[in-house]
């Protein structure tokens, strides 16, 4: 199966970041039929009947999300996440740079659809020039009337504010992306209230992923059986799948859900000459790996789901035989205790402990022990948190601990656990 | 009061017992009506679930994994198991992480003994750690504050302390810095962590990571002997616990469940304690002889003198020529036994009070603290409760959490962190009361023509439906039950403005002086009461150092301090609270009530036995319930009950505010070692362009003049938020008395000079 450009379609041919070349390719008629034709309601209707699901990492059917919002007349936030932090994701700050226009037109079209007339916008602080690019987007979209007072002549009103993040991967978890709109430490809030209920400025608040958000001016133009018709029953649609590490040609490459892994792989340019490919993490740094002979398994939610990983945001990293499975690991969970905003006891201590404990092995200091000890101390810290940054550790730690465990032991020169000195 | 909505209870099973609890209980709380104490650390009553510390863990059936009791509402049917296998996995996982990098310094831990995780780690921690590499180091003594001190190790990062700065106080300035393993608590600005407040973070603290300067290292909870009692610091009247070891007292700490303070103390209330041992305390009856120095008397000998002399002025001039100043410091019992004997005399010139207060009753719409804290708007006249009664600034700030609005009104912006609004005048008020539903007054009792202004707009409110309550905060803790029980001024005796002209006149033969300190806060100032008292043949002064009044005294009588006696006091709410005694004593000293017991009985005056007049005390407040800004309190001399607007002319000079501190004072502040760094130095705060008027620059020396009156070398202070054309200082400070003004009155600067010019000039 080859990539099906849905999204990135005209990324590389055109400049989409020029408004009268997005307009020309048909950019913002959606927007327009939406406004000028469509109700709130009849959006949501076509969300929820799309199948369409979040694209942020936890797949949750977006219509449904946005079910949960209270009837009421209280003021109401979109919050566009473009935190892009996890581990080998880099699909939304492509989207960001290469097409603002698309993004915003999503983003415009969600907040309609949920009956607000405020959107936010979160970008990481270090996608600086996606920023700049994105702001250009949003003052041309004004300037052409498509942000502001009485949209197309009706007597709808929206408002676009971008918000930098200051670079914490935390900030991508959507109670710590309202706690940093507003200000405060970016530190994910306890639920419930949930966003639906209580998020942004205590408001009900829906927060969406930049390609999720993006994906709507196609369903609204296709009609959702175009999306249902392509994926699978659960997982429908196109992903934008961002495809590293042992590969020839990394890249995003947007094909349909369930194409399978080995698909990804080929697209991707294959393994390296002379190389095979011995595992593969499917859905970003807090997802298990899957191995050798998972490469046919269909990419889509609920395989990946039903074999004890994850599709998460789309980011699927290929290792071969060369791969150092215990540097791999240090590397992960260096980064998820450099991230752990540090609120809860098990992800703030646990993330330390398996790092250092991890250093030592490497450093020629391990005991078996200390490798029994990553696997339980990883697994007792999951599950106990208050957001799944504490349980992320886990997934890739125990998965290749347990298949490569004899890497692991090779750097092991103390048998015995002795008292180590202070 | 609002409707009392029909709450609907939930059903739920609790380890097997039926449990009954209003909707929306958090499980944590509902486990409380059972059996089981389901350990906490983040979670606080008052504060709120946080979901931090994930110790709290409980098997809910039917929920995919353990869940906090903390964060969970009951739901109907819902069976929760509070113990088992599962529960206790969970959370000695949590325990194993806590301890992890903890440094286990239980022996040297000022909380060892009262610590929530050595209680809980003997429940769930293992006995050896499987760390093998070395915990990570942090700071031990970071030096956070003022009072506090901050040992990183130990800290669990609860988020108490902070969030008590955030919810409680608004004043935000404790934070979490960094994050991971590296966070550490810190204030924002990197400035040191100062409040008003501060001290109970050291309580909330569920480790020994946040403990007092006073405390640290000074003894070992089990060590310490309790007694439940009442500050007496200011007219709100926190429960307290004050502990004591070896006839020292160590520290004080609030009562969780105590309704007037809402379990909360002040850094006064809390930490002004070393006074007590004070080496300076006067410990034996001291006489002036005729060339001026005192000797020291004994007890029998004081008393005869003291009734002797009022004996003879009785005889000589008639009990005109005698007066009594005090009760606002005293119990209520040694207040009654007070106006008894001086009434028995005939005296009848009594006055409670030395300062600028003049009134201390509420009125008929005196308020409870629910209504305050249910509020919807909250209106300061005059000083600003932070300053003149801490704790009740908690309650207004609570009732700015629910939604209430906080108005300020006249000279002195308040230090809240709430205000909403600062007017100038009573009648800018207008508007804001409109659509107020329940509205709270606390007025400062000094003005009485703004306070007469207020219970004018009080009235109208309640009678058109609107919920009125009021408050005075006293400059005296206890003014509210000197006023109530005999110690005002009745059928036209004379106030103490009165009695200080008459002795100035010549006309006093004896003045008695308990517990007041005319000299530093009385607003005639300390030349007039200085003359006063020279001109007076015999005055007594009951007191627990030598203050600039004591020192001119004929007769100084050493007292009792407030946890060295027993009897009861009045809240500004009119509560009658028990003072219990609880440190001993020092030898020498009496409590003003046996003093008084023994003096009647030398002039052979009966009265009724202190103890037996709790009843009586607590019957008398109803009936002195005088209206809010009496004008029959209003000072003949009053000039000032116009309001500092934006008049002053900074050309010409500057309108003086003076200002109240909760740490000024002559007494127990000034003479308590250990509150050196929260002791105010003598200030002038500017408005930055009216420093700029006058040419005035941050730290520079100023002195201000009206006349003969002088305030000499104040450090100028140049803020945003000072109202323009004003000058700000402090009152009562003994090294800088400003009660020789009158608030609001109009002063020249004179002899700034640049802070390095006074430098070189007094090293010379
Ligand atoms: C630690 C952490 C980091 C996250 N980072 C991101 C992110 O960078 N971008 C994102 O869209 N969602 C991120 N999420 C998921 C968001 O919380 C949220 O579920 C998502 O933005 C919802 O969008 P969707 O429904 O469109 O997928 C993160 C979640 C966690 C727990
Ligand atoms: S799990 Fe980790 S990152 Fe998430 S809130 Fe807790 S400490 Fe912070
Ligand atoms: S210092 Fe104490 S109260 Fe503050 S976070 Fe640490 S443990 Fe909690
Ligand atoms: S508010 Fe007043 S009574 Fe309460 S602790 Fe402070 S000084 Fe004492
Ligand atoms: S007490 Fe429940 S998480 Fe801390």
């Amino acid at each position: 199966m080859p990539e099906t450009k849905v999204l990135t379609a005209g990324i590389g041919e055109a400049n989409l970041r020029d408004l009268a070349i997005y307009r020309e390719r048909g950019g913002y008629e959606q927007w327009r039929r939406a406004v000028a034709e469509m109700t709130p309601a009849q959006i949501q209707d076509v969300t929820m009947k799309s199948g369409l699901r979040g694209r942020g990492g936890a797949g949750f059917p977006t219509g449904r999300k946005w079910s949960f919002l209270p009837k009421n007349d209280r003021p109401r936030y979109m919050v566009c996440n473009c935190d892009e932090a996890e581990p080998g994701t880099f699909k939304d700050h492509m989207l960001l740079e290469e097409t603002p226009h698309q993004v915003l037109e999503g983003i415009l079209i969600g907040t309609y659809a949920i009956g607000s007339h405020h959107a936010f916008v979160y970008i990481r602080g270090e996608f600086r020039k996606g920023y700049e690019i994105f702001m250009q987007a949003v003052a041309d979209a004004r300037a052409a009337g498509f942000i502001g007072e009485n949209i197309f002549g009706t007597d709808y009103c929206v408002d676009v504010t971008v918000h930098r993040g200051a670079g914490a991967y935390i900030c991508g978890e959507e109670t710590a992306l309202i706690n940093s709109i507003e200000g405060r430490r970016g530190e994910p809030r306890l639920k419930p209230p949930f966003p639906a209920i209580k998020g942004l400025y205590n408001e009900p608040t829906v927060v969406n992923n930049v390609e999720t958000l993006a994906t709507l001016p196609h369903i609204l133009k296709n009609g959702p059986e175009w999306f249902t018709a392509v994926g699978t029953e659960k997982s429908p649609g196109y992903k934008i799948v961002s495809v590293s590490g042992h590969v020839k040609k990394p890249g995003n490459y947007e094909v349909p859900l369930g194409t399978p892994i080995s698909e990804l792989l080929a697209i991707a340019g294959g393994p390296r000459d002379g190389r095979t490919i011995v595992a593969v993490q499917p859905g970003g740094g807090s997802s298990a790996c899957l191995f050798q002979e998972h490469l046919d398994l269909g990419y889509d939610f609920d395989t990946m789901a039903a074999n004890g990983t994850m599709l998460g945001s789309g980011a699927v990293v290929f290792f071969d035989d060369t791969t150092n499975f215990v540097e791999a690991a240090l590397a992960l969970v260096q980064f998820y205790a450099h991230e752990s905003c540090g609120q809860c006891t098990p992800c703030r201590e646990g993330g330390h402990w398996l790092e250092v404990t991890l250093q030592r092995i490497l450093d020629g200091g391990g005991m078996h022990s200390d490798i029994d000890m990553l696997v339980s101390v990883s697994h007792q810290m999951t599950g106990l948190n208050l957001c799944p940054l504490g349980d992320s550790i886990e997934p890739f730690l125990a998965s290749v601990v347990k298949r490569f465990e004899a890497q692991f032991r090779a750097y092991v020169r103390t048998p015995e656990r002795v008292a180590v000195p202070a | 009061m609002s409707a009392r909505v029909d709450v609907k209870l939930v059903n739920l099973t609790i380890d097997g017992n039926p449990v009954r609890v209003p909707e929306g209980t958090l499980l944590v709380e509902a486990a409380k009506a059972v059996t089981t104490d389901i350990p906490v650390y983040c979670y606080h009553p008052k504060l709120g679930p946080a979901g931090l510390c994930r110790i709290c863990l409980v098997d809910i059936e039917k929920a995919p994994k353990l869940q906090i009791a903390c964060n969970t509402t009951v739901t109907e049917g819902m069976v929760v198991h509070t113990y088992g296998e599962k529960v206790d996995a969970g959370r000695k996982a949590v325990m194993e992480f806590l301890l992890l990098n903890h440094p286990l310094d239980c022996p040297i831990c000022d909380k060892g003994g009262e610590c929530d995780l050595q209680d809980y780690s003997m429940a769930y921690g293992a006995s050896a750690s499987r760390l093998a590499d070395p915990k990570s180091s942090k700071p031990k003594a970071i030096d956070l504050g003022p009072t506090i001190v901050l040992d990183d190790e130990r800290c669990i990062v609860c988020q108490r302390c902070s969030r008590f700065d955030e919810i409680i106080t608004n004043e935000r300035s404790l934070v979490v810095k960094d994050r991971g393993q590296r966070d550490v608590i810190a204030t924002a600005s990197g400035e040191p962590y100062r409040s008003n407040f501060s001290g109970n973070v050291t309580e909330l603290c569920p480790v020994g990571a946040l403990t007092s300067k006073t405390y640290r290292f000074k003894s070992r909870p089990w060590d310490n002997a309790r007694t439940h009692t009442t500050c007496t610091q200011c007219s709100v009247g926190c429960a307290l616990n004050v502990d004591e070891r070896y006839g020292a007292i160590t520290r004080t700490m609030s009562d969780e469940d105590d309704a007037v303070s809402d379990g909360w103390l002040c850094d006064r209330g809390r930490y002004n304690i070393a006074f007590y041992g004070d080496a300076r305390r006067i410990t034996t009856p001291m006489l002036r002889t005729p060339t001026g120095e005192f000797v020291q008397i004994g007890w029998d000998d004081a008393i005869e003198r003291w009734a002797k002399h009022l004996r003879d002025a009785v005889a000589s001039d008639g009990a005109d020529s005698i007066a009594a100043i005090g009760g606002g410091r005293l119990l209520n019992e040694e207040i009654l036994v007070l106006a008894q004997t001086m009434r028995a005399l005939g005296v009848t010139h009594l006055d409670w009070r030395a300062g600028r207060q003049r009134q201390a009753s509420p009125g008929a719409y005196g308020g409870t603290y629910v209504d305050l804290e249910t509020a919807d708007l909250v209106v300061a006249i005059g000083r600003p409760p932070s300053q003149t009664a801490p704790v009740l600034d908690l309650r207004i700030r609570k009732a700015v959490r629910n939604g209430a609005r906080y108005v300020t009104v006249g000279s002195h912006p308040s230090d809240s962190f709430v205000v909403s609004s600062h007017l100038a005048r009573v009648s800018d008020l207008a508007a804001h009361v409109e659509s107020a539903t329940r509205v709270a007054f606390v007025w400062d009792g000094i003005d009485a023509a703004v306070g007469a202004q207020a219970a004018e707009l009080a009235e109208s409110l309640a009678a058109r439906g609107t919920h009125v309550s009021t408050f005075v905060a006293s400059e005296q803790s206890n003014a509210r039950g000197a006023e109530a029980l005999g110690m005002s001024p009745q059928n036209g005796s004379a106030d103490s403005d009165g009695i200080f002209a008459a002795a100035r006149a010549g006309k006093l033969r004896v003045l008695s002086l308990l517990g007041v300190n005319p000299m530093l806060h009385h607003p005639l100032g300390a030349s007039a009461i200085r003359d006063a008292i020279e001109r007076t043949d015999f005055v007594v002064c009951t007191e627990l150092f030598l203050t600039e009044t004591a020192k001119l005294a004929h007769l100084v009588l050493p007292a009792r301090a407030a946890f060295e006696k027993s009897g009861h006091v009045y809240d500004l709410a009119g509560d009658v609270l028990a003072v219990n005694a609880g440190h001993t004593a020092p030898e020498g000293t009496l409590a003003d009530a046996d003093m008084l017991v023994a003096l009647a009985a030398e002039l052979d005056v009966t009265i009724a036995a202190p103890d037996s007049l709790h009843a009586q005390a607590s019957a008398a407040i109803v009936a002195t319930a005088t209206a809010f800004g009496d004008p029959k309190f209003a000072r003949a001399s009053d000039a000032t009950s116009e309001t500092i607007g934006s008049k002053g002319d900074a050309r010409n000079g500057v309108r003086i505010a003076i200002a109240a501190n909760i740490f000024s004072g002559g007494g127990s502040v000034y003479f308590d070692e250990r509150l050196a760094a929260l002791r105010p130095s003598p200030t002038a705060t500017f408005a930055r362009e009216t420093a700029a008027t006058l040419g005035v620059h941050a730290g520079d020396l100023v002195d201000l003049v009206a006349g003969e009156r002088t305030l000499v070398g104040l450090v100028a202070i140049i803020t945003d938020t000072a109202p323009s054309g004003v000058v700000t200082v402090i009152d009562g400070l003994p090294d800088a008395p400003a009660n020789e003004f009158a608030d609001g009155e109009t002063v020249a600067l004179a002899n700034v000079r640049s802070a390095e010019r006074a430098l070189t000039a007094g090293a010379v």
